[in-house]
């Protein structure tokens, strides 16, 4: 890692019944610079925090506004117990990392960074699964192009392709976006040369 | 365990002083050891029977630190322990320490990343060495580094720390390198060293193989003049005064170490504290400033055990953060969330007399441990000293 992770300023939310532990967790965060506020209710969709934690031991799913494990922000499990069922709700839930209970102030810091780098991680894995599925969607029009080059430039299906790449790098455009105007006719057919 | 009685404290409080003072950085642990029992003598001359010390010796063997910190908190009955030297053995002996709510007084310089609610922190963290260190150098001799370490946390952290400020100053970093605590075999790193020509050298290596490797730079600087210290400084945040015998006279001649004390301060509180200590020590001690944070630990602990009434570690904590402590580092403050010490900031360069002399100092700069600059630093007042 090359950056030091730095906090300060961030709005964190404490999603646990205040006790000791809320309340040495919260003075832990604001030496880390982090804005906390302890609630145990379920959160406001519209106005998340920069980070949530949350008591993985009573949580229940409305506690956090999302479903499933696309949480929409870094999520720190608070956990006591060590019962699967409770790992797995956390899990669930999206944490990417866990603090046990009874809390080490020294375990703050190393939960936060490890679940922001989680969240990033999956925040850059999900958008290139979206991306890589939006091509494969668009696959069937780049075969009916490289079909169309065939035919009309009596080219083999290997140069059909090397053709219609050159031409979308050459267009700054993909591969998919370049064949969707070729089979659309919007566009000239890409000479062989 | 004390007893209060009328608003003073009237029991004696046992200390534990855990230093090695043989194996690789036995050097800063005889000093450290020699520190705390000077001001256990000085504090038995004015309040006779406070302080009964305990002290154990872990030999740089890492198990016998728990083993030594376990029999201070358990069998002896210590609140309070100065000592370690290492972050490895600080590490080991802190959940005890939790266990036990007791408090360790840490008082070497260290990599940061920790505020422990049983810790009172009186060794600076980066921005109180690392950070002013690097503004100092860069403009005077580049951004364009080599980075040695010893390979465990210190060496590891503060290189990568140096990588991050060399990145921001757009520099770069041409070589990072790390030897075993023991390695003495330092040819190959020296021959990249000559063969990249940086802009200066981090050195963050302990014990002997710091040594070994200020010799080779030496040999180098002598082959070629690039490689002198006034060319190329080798600079380091935990090189003092105890370490300058072992690596022999004329070796590291011109290098330069930051800390927040050094033996040539020319303050009247540091004269006074070299007359004192030259009178227990003999004349030719030179005084580090590992020496200085743990006698200056070791009086700070037992003056607020005096304000507090008690040597509950709570209390003695709350004593500690209302207000500066005068010190042989300037007046103490302990930050009541970071439970680190307000430092100044000394760059020495090494003389040929084995000292340091002092060529730039900044007052006390505020802990901010997890580098978060939630606290704005205390105005540099730059002052060219020589």
């Amino acid at each position: 890692m090359r950056e030091t992770p730095n906090f300060k300023g961030w709005r964190a939310s404490i999603l646990h019944r205040e006790d000791a532990t809320t309340e040495r967790l919260s003075r832990q965060l604001r030496l880390l610079g982090l804005i906390a506020t302890t609630s145990w209710a379920p959160l406001c969709a519209q106005d998340l925090p920069d980070v949530i934690l949350v008591d993985a031991d009573q949580g229940w799913a409305d506690l956090l506004p999302w479903a499933g494990m696309d949480a929409p922000r870094p999520l720190v499990a608070l956990l006591g117990s060590e019962a699967p069922g409770r790992i797995a709700w956390a899990m669930g839930q999206g944490a990417g990392a866990i603090i046990a209970k009874p809390m080490a102030p020294s375990a703050v810091y190393p939960a936060l960074v490890m679940a922001l780098g989680i969240h990033q991680e999956r925040k850059a894995a999900l958008q290139r699964t979206q991306h890589l599925e939006e091509r494969i969607r668009l696959r069937p029009l780049v075969y009916a192009a490289v079909e169309r080059l065939i035919a009309a430039r009596k080219v083999d299906e290997e140069r059909a392709y090397a053709i219609l790449r050159h031409c979308a790098m050459q267009r700054r455009l993909t591969m998919e976006q370049i064949a969707a105007s070729i089979v659309a006719g919007a566009e000239p057919l890409p000479e062989a040369g | 365990m004390g007893i209060f009685v009328f608003g003073g404290f009237m029991g004696t409080t046992k200390i534990g002083i855990l230093y090695s003072t043989t194996g690789p950085y036995g050097a800063m642990g005889r000093d450290g050891r020699d520190g705390a029992e000077f001001a256990i003598e000085e504090l038995a001359a004015e309040h006779p029977g406070l302080i009964e010390p305990v002290f154990i010796d872990p030999g740089a063997n890492i198990p016998e630190y728990l083993e030594g910190a376990r029999a201070m908190l358990r069998d002896h009955g210590c609140r309070h322990i100065v000592g370690t030297i290492t972050s490895l053995a600080r590490k080991e002996v802190l959940p005890l320490v939790e266990k036990h709510d007791g408090l360790l007084w840490y008082m070497c310089p260290y990599e940061g990343f920790e505020a422990n609610d049983n810790v009172i922190y009186t060794g600076a963290c980066p921005n109180q060495h690392l950070l002013p260190l690097f503004e100092y150098l860069i403009p005077r001799y580049g951004n364009r580094p080599y980075l040695v370490g010893a390979n465990y946390v210190w060496g590891w952290e503060m290189n990568r720390l140096a990588r991050e400020l060399i990145g921001q100053a757009g520099g770069e970093v041409l070589g990072e390198r790390y030897l075993p605590l023991e390695e003495t075999a330092v040819e190959r790193i020296v021959a990249d060293i000559e063969q990249r020509r940086p802009s200066f050298i981090l050195n963050n290596l302990i014990g002997p193989s710091s040594y070994a490797f200020l010799a080779a730079i030496k040999a180098l600087g002598n082959r070629d003049p690039a490689f002198c210290p006034e060319k190329c400084p080798v600079v380091s945040c935990d090189l003092t005064e105890c370490e300058l015998p072992d690596i022999g006279p004329g070796v590291a001649e011109g290098q330069l170490s930051a800390a927040a004390y050094f033996d040539g301060l020319t303050t009247p509180e540091n004269l006074a504290f070299k007359a004192r200590v030259a009178s227990r020590f003999g004349p030719g001690r030179r005084i580090s400033s590992i020496f200085a944070s743990a006698y200056a630990s070791v009086k700070l602990c037992a003056e607020a055990i005096v304000i507090a009434g008690t040597d509950e570690p709570l209390a003695v904590r709350r004593a500690l953060s209302a207000t500066a402590h005068p010190s042989v580092l300037g007046p103490i403050l302990i930050d009541e969330d970071t439970h680190h010490a307000a430092l100044p900031f000394h760059l020495g360069r090494i003389n040929a007399e084995g000292r340091f002399d002092v060529i730039q100092s900044q007052s006390a700069i505020a802990a901010d441990p997890y580098l978060t600059g939630r606290k704005l630093r205390v105005p540099p007042q730059l002052r060219i000293v020589s």
